[in-house]
């Protein structure tokens, strides 16, 4: 059946998954109370929620094949463990499993057809506020709302999962593939989550990690509200309307991430504060569309990074490229250190909307930027000619977008030409001092830019929460 | 001025719109001066010369300004956020011409000093702030009749009127067992009959000290004032709080959204729910379960209260689940739909007015009411309409306005392939309220949009850690949103409403018989005199009236002598009968001051607490000799 599924490359992912699983079950069981716990299998035809009741704590229910319809409850430490075939089904209807207890584990079950109640944010499993420390992993889930809800969760492990939305539902009462609710602790690697509304939710969720996972054809892919000290570390976005929306939160750490094809933004930042955004690829920002007809949206320019309203932040070794604007910096986004970035080939490289000059370097070092017509005499990597990304034209364009018609006319030339001979009237804003002569090695052998798949091959997960 | 001249005019002159703005004109001309002309004709061939370049630019400056002498096409009113007042601005120069003090105390017109504005202010004159968001004009028909400005104070729970004839507030009412009115809307048809306001934070009830750190038995609820009286009519219960609200176009239903379906008591608490809701309210089922006395009273207030929470299945409220945290709730000016703003999620929620019936009927399910629910962008807050279809919504989010079409939203939600986002255009920065011209009315004529921005960061010269605010004027009456205009403005405009000049009719002078000082008047009448000539102190024991009349530039009373300790009043009228000269009354070392305008009569009263002799004279400039308007009050040793 999930051979039917999901094709080959599924199949080595899993058995890698099952693989790491069982070698974390084999620590376990050295050093915790899992060593004296039962196997009892499960069939199809018993009630699920009867032998959950009538199980010892700790004990390991193997369900095997066939579908086990309903909701389920699980409030004391439990496996619950689906050999190839077995599928928990909601049959339409309410939250699938509910995990109340502490130490449970849901592994490699089918978890098909939850509730589509969106006002009662049904899930395929929903993990309680008493639930610490719970693991859901290898699964498939295929539901109209949420797949994984942290409901104030604590210490949660969510690995290796693979969540699809349904298209057939608008995608605005669809729910999230992921979503995190006032959830700490929780560590989320090496999921895959596509056509449900947004990829991860994160909403006032402090302390989680979110690493190694693919996002695509989604609405986000990484969707955050108001949470600090959380790390977003070598995720891979594609084709949704926005690859990572980070928004009102402090001490980010954003890492290592790809995005490609998203539209609107790459990283969009808005009042992020104390972070650090380095390493992350972003590329062929596309223009916003309309989210039905599909058509362009004027003003909405696919944007690689952008920050407002955002400051304190390091901005280091990203590569953006391909964009329609690689970096749009406003609303006071000032003192973040720019420096090390790729910008390259992009429509416009850099939009600053502000009154104040803003150096981009850092120790001598500033960033490499595609369309630098400087030169190098000392040959030491560093262009000699200052780089200003934008002048007075620039500007004038972002007050008034109409006169982009204006773009080739005469009158833009007059005014660029005027402004390199009587520099009076330039503009404050950014400037390059050091930039850089070659752009950074950005696929590196050490796999910055893994994506999921890559980084679950070279890297078994049997280790929550290292990073390589 | 005859107004419909000037609007023709007005209309020649914005179809004649081009797309730069001033600072592009002074640098264009600029350039052309600093560098002669030899290599400018020499680039002008092609695309466009640099005269119809310099013309385009010169006629964009000329669409945002409204040159010296010349009049505003529309009075906005502008709420001031935590400073407590009101203010008028030309629309759309956004020139400020006046401030109407409501809720704070206000040094020059005597607002909070003066016995008259005390008694307006009523039991709340002991707060010297407040906090006021939103102003709406009544209306008949759902047209602005010009009668009535109605504002809310969060901070101190009250609602006050401004009348429109004298720009001043002339009642203030404190809204008992609740806390915190936020959203505050008129009824709009047949005509302003009631005010709506929430109540936003949830309390216990009474709120006398019991169950204090119980919120499971806190609730808020949705108020219901009549207008004219300025009077409670009734409150309902609601589950849940209350934010934003608006009426429809028939007098049957407001709607108003909820942020904290969780009911919870912090941040965190308030956000878990995917969808919060719309809660509407039948306000003729209302009205007939008042009259059936299906009503109960809380603690000491007489004001009737309805139960409308979800579990007493009520028949004058419905819960319409909309995603999440939703703020802003705006009536399109057509009538047809409520538009709820999802503030946490990217979407708006249309819902058709005309299935609420059905709802209340119990023929369709609340979201069968939903007709659309288009994705704008990040932070949707208030949307606002230019009565051709298309809705600007603010992203607080992306710092944008989204102008989009409303049936192609509607269509997009059926599953037609149809595009409904028309453009967005960044505004700066973080947009809150956005409001068109009469665009809260079925007058709504899609010509300028105004952009309230939380921040202005660096928009202007810096002045000092607090920053102004930015409210920034939208030309909309072309196909494209252009920015036109950026408004510094002080603390902090949380909604505006802009209305054509041709509905107001504001006197020159006040009339004599105006209730807004018809006490003073009525004191004066028990004193024996007459306020229109005399100058006469009237002593009762320690209480002295002294009473003068104010013609530029001169007191009527240039001496008055009072004993140490006494309590003095000091009430003119001001005789002038010639617009604009308004007189004022400072007494020095009292801390009085006050405005009396042209015909009317003021009065203060304080204690003369010191032996000697203080000076009063009149502070608002009058006449050549202002400086020579004063008297002396003479205090004798007690």
């Amino acid at each position: 059946m999930f051979t039917k599924l999901a094709g080959i490359r599924f199949i080595s992912l899993m058995n890698a998954l099952f693989l790491s699983s069982a070698l974390s079950g084999h620590l376990k069981a050295d050093t915790s109370v899992a060593a004296h716990s039962a196997s009892i299998d499960v069939t199809a035809g018993e009630s699920l929620q009867r032998v959950i009741d009538d199980a010892e704590k700790n004990s390991i229910l193997e369900l095997v094949v066939g579908v086990y319809p309903g909701n389920i409850l699980i409030n004391k430490p439990l496996t619950l463990r689906c050999r190839e075939g077995a599928e928990l089904n909601g049959m339409g209807k309410g939250d699938i499993v509910t995990i109340t207890g502490a130490d449970v584990s849901i592994e490699g079950c089918r978890i098909i057809n939850w509730g589509d109640d969106l006002t009662a944010m049904n899930a395929g499993v929903v993990i309680k506020k008493t639930a610490s420390n719970a693991k859901i992993e290898n699964n498939y889930f295929k539901g109209p709302t949420f797949g994984v809800f942290l409901d104030a969760a604590v210490d949660s492990k969510v690995y290796g999962n693979r969540i699809e939305g349904i298209t057939s539902i608008r995608s605005q009462d669809r729910g999230n593939g992921i979503h995190l609710y006032a959830s700490t602790g929780a560590d989320i690697a090496f999921n895959e989550v596509w056509h449900t509304r947004d990829g991860i939710y994160i909403d006032t969720s402090n302390e989680n990690t979110i690493r190694n996972n693919e996002f695509h054809h989604l609405r986000y892919g990484v969707h955050y509200m108001y949470s600090h000290h959380n790390s977003v570390l070598k995720n891979y976005t594609h084709d949704t309307r926005c690859g990572y929306a980070l928004m009102q939160s402090k001490y980010l750490t954003v890492e290592g991430n790809r995005s490609e094809r998203d539209q609107n933004y790459g990283i969009l930042m808005n009042f992020i504060t104390d972070s650090s955004i380095q390493n992350n690829h972003l590329s062929a920002v596309k223009q916003g569309t309309d989210p039905m007809g599909g058509q362009a949206i004027a003003g909405a320019e696919g944007k690689g990074l952008f920050l407002y309203n955002s400051l304190f932040n390091t901005v280091n070794n990203n590569t953006i490229k391909n964009s329609d604007i690689g970096i749009h910096l406003t609303a006071g986004s000032e003192e973040n250190s720019i420096a090390g970035n790729s910008f390259i080939n992009n429509k416009q490289q850099v939009k600053y909307v502000a009154n104040r000059t803003q150096e981009w370097s850092n120790s001598g070092k500033g960033n490499f930027w595609s369309d630098y017509l400087g030169w190098d005499r000392n040959a030491d990597g560093i262009g000699d000619v200052i780089y200003e990304p934008n002048d007075s034209v620039d500007k004038l364009l972002w007050h008034y977008p109409s006169a982009k018609l204006l773009m080739n006319s005469p009158a833009i030339e007059m005014l660029r030409w005027i402004q390199k001979e009587f520099p009076v009237l330039k503009s404050p804003g950014v400037m390059d001092s050091f930039p850089l002569m070659q752009m950074k090695n950005y696929e590196g052998a050490n796999g910055v830019f893994d994506s999921r798949i890559t980084a679950t091959q070279k890297q078994p997960i049997s280790v929550a929460g290292e990073v390589k | 001025m005859d107004d419909k001249k000037q609007n023709d005019d007005t209309e020649l002159s914005l179809s004649r719109r081009g797309f730069l703005g001033a600072s592009v004109a002074t640098s264009v001309v600029g350039v052309a001066g600093a560098t002669g002309v030899a290599g400018i004709t020499g680039l002008s061939s092609a695309v466009m010369s640099r005269e119809a370049f310099a013309k385009a630019a010169e006629d964009a400056v000329a669409s945002a300004q409204v040159h010296p002498g010349e009049l505003d096409e529309y009075y906005g009113f502008w709420s001031g956020g935590h400073s407590g007042e009101v203010r008028i601005v030309g629309v759309p120069s956004m020139r400020e011409l006046m401030r109407i003090p409501v809720f704070n105390v206000e040094s020059a017109t005597g607002w909070g000093i003066t016995d008259e504005s005390k008694r307006i202010r009523g039991d709340s004159d002991k707060f010297l702030c407040g906090d006021a968001h939103h102003p709406h004009m009544s209306m008949v028909d759902g047209r602005y009749d010009g009668k009535y400005v109605f504002i809310n104070d969060k901070l101190n729970t009250r609602v006050a009127r401004i009348r429109c004839d004298i720009m001043k507030c002339d009642k203030i009412l404190d809204v008992p067992n609740v806390q915190a009115i936020h959203g505050l809307r008129v009824q709009k048809v047949p005509h302003t009959k009631y005010i709506f306001c929430n109540a936003e934070f949830r309390i216990p009830q009474p709120n006398d000290g019991r169950d204090l750190n119980d919120p499971t038995k806190y609730f808020t609820m949705f108020n219901v004032i009549d207008a004219e009286k300025m009077e409670m009519a009734f409150q309902i219960i609601v589950d849940g709080n209350l934010d934003n609200t608006d009426a429809d176009y028939t007098g049957r239903f407001a709607a108003s959204t909820c942020y904290n379906s969780e009911e919870g008591v912090t941040l965190g608490e308030t956000m878990r729910n995917e969808r919060d809701w719309l809660v509407v309210f039948d306000i003729h089922a209302s009205e007939q379960a008042v009259k059936a006395g299906e009503y109960q009273t809380i603690g000491d207030s007489k004001v009737p209260v309805l139960d409308g929470r979800k579990k007493q299945s009520s028949a004058f409220t419905r819960y319409i689940p909309v995603p999440k945290s939703p703020h802003g709730i705006n009536t399109s000016p057509e009538g047809k739909y409520f538009i709820a703003n999802g503030k946490l999620s990217p979407t708006v929620t249309i819902i058709a007015i005309n299935k609420l019936a059905d709802l209340f009927a119990g023929k369709i399910k609340e979201r069968d009411c939903v007709v659309g629910e288009p994705e704008l962008g990040l932070g949707p807050l208030h949307t606002a309409f230019d009565g051709r279809g298309n809705a600007y919504t603010t992203l607080f989010i992306d710092s944008q306005i989204c102008k989009w079409d409303v049936e192609a939203a509607i269509r997009a939600y059926g599953g037609e392939k149809v595009n409904y986002i028309k453009q967005k255009l960044d505004v700066h920065y973080q947009p809150g309220h956005n409001h068109t011209t009469m665009g809260e009315t079925r007058d709504a004529d899609g010509k300028y949009l105004v952009s309230l921005c939380k921040f202005s960061k660096d928009r202007f010269l810096p002045t000092g850690p607090l920053r102004p605010e930015n409210d920034q004027l939208i030309d909309i009456s072309g196909d494209e949103m252009k920015l036109v205009h950026d408004g510094p403005t002080f603390a902090e405009p949380h909604d505006c409403m802009i209305v054509h000049r041709s509905k107001l009719k504001p006197s020159k002078l006040w009339t004599r018989d105006d209730p807004f000082f018809a006490e003073t008047v009525a004191q004066a009448k028990r004193d024996g005199i007459t306020l229109e000539k005399d100058n006469k102190v009237i002593r009762k024991g320690k209480k002295v009236s002294v009473y003068m009349t104010s013609v530029a530039p001169n007191f009527g009373t240039t001496e008055f002598t009072v004993k140490q300790g006494d309590e003095v009043t000091v009430i003119i009228t001001n005789l002038d009968r010639i617009e604009d000269v308004t007189h004022g009354f400072a007494m020095t070392n009292h801390g009085v001051s006050m405005e009396i305008g042209p015909q009317a009569t003021a009065s203060v009263t304080f204690t003369a607490e010191n032996a000697g002799v203080f000076w009063y004279y009149c502070h608002w400039f009058c006449h050549a000799l202002h400086m020579e308007m004063r008297g002396r009050m003479l205090v004798e040793k007690a």
